[in-house]
């Protein structure tokens, strides 16, 4: 049986030679005002399309759009909803990476179709499985600046699962089956697991594959809690720091565990055998249906080039554990 | 109350003028030599040691016209290092990431010839300024060393090289910058270590820069980096770092960011002099430095000179009522 392979989070969205830089000319071009929003909209397009492109032509399973419109994993939503602006700039996590810390300064409301365009798009391009993603309302909530409007962080994280709510109910009317809730903040502050899990129950349903995606940090703390939200799958990165989990994977009983295991962050290569080996110790507790192998998280933060080179030894290590021919 | 308490300064980097950063565009499409570029690189360097002087500031930096990023600058030095592809920091801004390909070493000094030209044209005294050991390595790809700290800890012997060539060059201040220290605050004990290396044996006062990010999750162990004064960002954060010093007391020398160096508008003398009043509730003036709160290469000349003027402003003005306040 074959074993699956995905994505998490951003593709990169130009890459070294000056024919992969077309958006970074667009945006500067729509900063001088020399190009309008359609012209511009039309790069992102072209760029989206290459995204999903190489992803599939690495051979793997699910692909997501790359979000290539984003500037980070919050901004299109604190731009979108009401009720929130996009704040200060603040490095993400442990990243020399920036993104701007959402300012809530309202009552959260969305219409639900945030990414519904995008999604749309990307679902005409896409040959294979395509999935979705939000940011998961811990991270979310976590991360704010500042909020003029909830008194406590309970009320905003709830307050946020239910903007999220509509989303993924917006989503599915487009036709996701497949959502990623990228939740970085569930294995970063794991003192807030039981209000994190309380928030998964605002937007649980039985009839869309939600997954729970951690990243950064290992899920040691709470890997059993994971166990109990209501997802169908959960993704964890084994690669970032140590880590106890492939000793107590037998925690995920029915959930699918996406397994981060080429590290998203660092250049230097894996092999598919390396691949290969931290799928088969996974094995030992998880069964081959069950388990999926993935990037540690968003691919962004490696230069196009290499990042295109993990696919590879992703999809290659995947194929090495199901006994297919990997063809060189 | 002398001028000798509240010295101001700046943390690092200037505006670079337009002439500059379009040499450096077309040095990149090489389409100018490096002889030229260097050139307008010390023609810069001394406009903005003659704007120091100017405004009034009392401990000069050499502006960094020479330098794009505070890694980079140095992995293009360093033999283990290669240049990375582009990677994004922000929105449309992308930066070459290094990486460490195997053991490093320093083939010569990489900052020396620059103090030594920035510090001949003034009798101000000009800062060295190096990049910490935990922040080249964060801040880089690390394919070659097993560990983290392994890595850090071979990065270390390097600046510690470059500070001990820089004192022997004069300098009397020497900075050296950890914006990354707090990106992984389980690993602060490896930061500290390495800043052990760098700054055994200096008589220099030495210096460490650290901004956004979250400082609280570092403190107090902080206190235990081995040099003279922390420099933080705070107007950014609304002086809310102030209040960690609440429970355990700031034991350094504290160098205070009173204006935001990400906003294009400059901080009115009142608000940037409030800033360095309630640096005062924990450091004495003799001990606090006020300054903005990081680099100001993102800013125009323009902006940087008016942000510069409003920390010597402000700090006129809290030093006029510190002198007014009987002993």
């Amino acid at each position: 049986m074959k074993l699956t392979t995905t994505v998490i989070g951003a593709y990169p969205k130009i890459g070294d030679g000056l024919e992969a830089q077309e958006l970074r000319r667009a945006l500067h071009r729509h900063d001088r005002g020399e190009i309008g929003d359609a012209d511009l909209g039309k790069v992102y397009d072209e760029v989206t399309r290459a995204a999903i492109g190489e992803i599939e032509a690495a051979g793997v399973d699910v692909t997501n759009d790359g979000q290539i419109r984003w500037d980070d994993l919050l901004s299109p939503f604190a731009r979108a909803w009401s009720g929130v602006q996009p704040g200060p700039l603040e490095r993400f996590y442990d990243n020399n990476t920036y993104f701007r810390q959402p300012v809530i300064d309202g009552r959260i409301e969305t219409d639900g179709r945030s990414l519904v365009r995008d999604f749309s798009f990307a679902q005409g391009i896409a040959k294979t499985k395509l999935k979705a993603a939000i940011p998961g309302p811990l991270t979310f909530a976590t991360l704010a600046a500042r909020d003029e409007q909830y008194r406590s962080l309970d009320e905003r994280v709830l307050a946020i699962a239910d903007a999220a709510r509509k989303e993924i109910a917006g989503l599915k009317a487009a036709g996701a089956t497949m959502i990623d809730i990228e939740d970085p903040a569930v294995v970063a502050s794991p003192k807030h697991i039981d209000l994190a899990r309380e928030a998964y129950g605002h937007f649980a349903d039985p009839d869309l594959a939600l997954t729970l995606v951690t990243y950064f940090f290992p899920p040691d703390a709470v890997l059993e809690s994971l166990a109990s939200f209501p997802v169908a799958a959960i993704a964890i990165d084994v690669r970032s720091r140590d880590t106890t989990a492939f000793d107590r994977l037998d925690a995920f009983r029915t959930q699918q565990v996406l397994l981060g295991v080429v590290d998203a962050r660092n250049t230097r290569l894996e092999t598919a055998d390396e691949v290969a080996r931290y799928a088969e110790r996974a094995l030992k507790l998880v069964p081959q249906e069950r388990l999926v192998l993935a990037t540690t998280t968003s691919l962004e933060y490696l230069p196009r080039d290499v990042a295109r080179k993990k696919l590879g030894v992703l999809v290659e290590g995947a194929r090495l554990v199901s006994g297919e021919k990997v063809v060189a | 109350m002398s001028d000798n308490v509240l010295l101001t300064t700046t943390v690092g980097s200037f505006g670079k003028p337009e002439y500059l950063t379009k040499a450096r565009g077309q040095a990149a499409r090489r389409k100018l030599g490096a002889t030229e570029l260097e050139e307008l690189e010390r023609k810069a360097t001394a406009e903005w040691i003659r704007r120091q002087e100017d405004i009034g500031l009392d401990v000069l930096v050499d502006g960094e016209m020479y330098r794009g990023d505070m890694v980079a600058y140095f992995a293009e030095r360093l033999e283990g290092f290669k240049i990375g592809g582009l990677v994004r920091s922000y929105g449309n801004r992308y930066y070459h990431k290094p990486v460490i390909a195997g053991r490093v070493s320093r083939p010569k000094p990489m900052t020396v010839s620059w103090f030594e030209y920035a510090q001949s044209l003034t009798s101000k005294p000009v800062k060295g300024m190096l990049t910490g050991p935990y922040t080249l390595l964060d801040w880089s790809y690390n394919e070659a060393y097993p560990t983290r700290r392994d890595a850090v800890l071979a990065l270390a012997e390097i600046v510690r090289d470059e500070a001990r060539d820089l004192e022997r060059a004069g300098a009397k201040y020497i900075q050296i910058d950890e914006p990354a220290i707090h990106a992984r605050p389980e690993e602060i004990g490896i930061a500290i270590e390495a800043m052990g290396i760098v700054t055994a044996g200096l008589s220099a006062k030495t210096i460490s820069h650290i901004c956004y990010g979250d400082f609280a999750a570092i403190y107090p162990q902080v206190l235990d980096l081995p040099v003279d004064q922390l420099d933080l960002a705070m107007a950014n954060y609304g002086y809310r770092w102030l209040d960690l010093f609440d429970r355990n007391p700031f034991t350094k020398e504290l160098a205070i960011g009173i204006v935001d160096v990400h906003a294009h508008e400059t901080e009115t003398v009142e608000v940037a002099a409030a800033g360095i009043r309630r640096g005062l509730r924990y450091v004495s003036a003799e001990k606090l430095w006020p300054h903005p709160d990081c680099g100001l290469k993102t800013r125009t000349v323009e902006e940087c000179v008016e942000k510069c003027v409003a920390v010597v402003e402000a700090t006129k003005l809290v030093r006029k009522e510190l002198a007014k306040v009987p002993a």
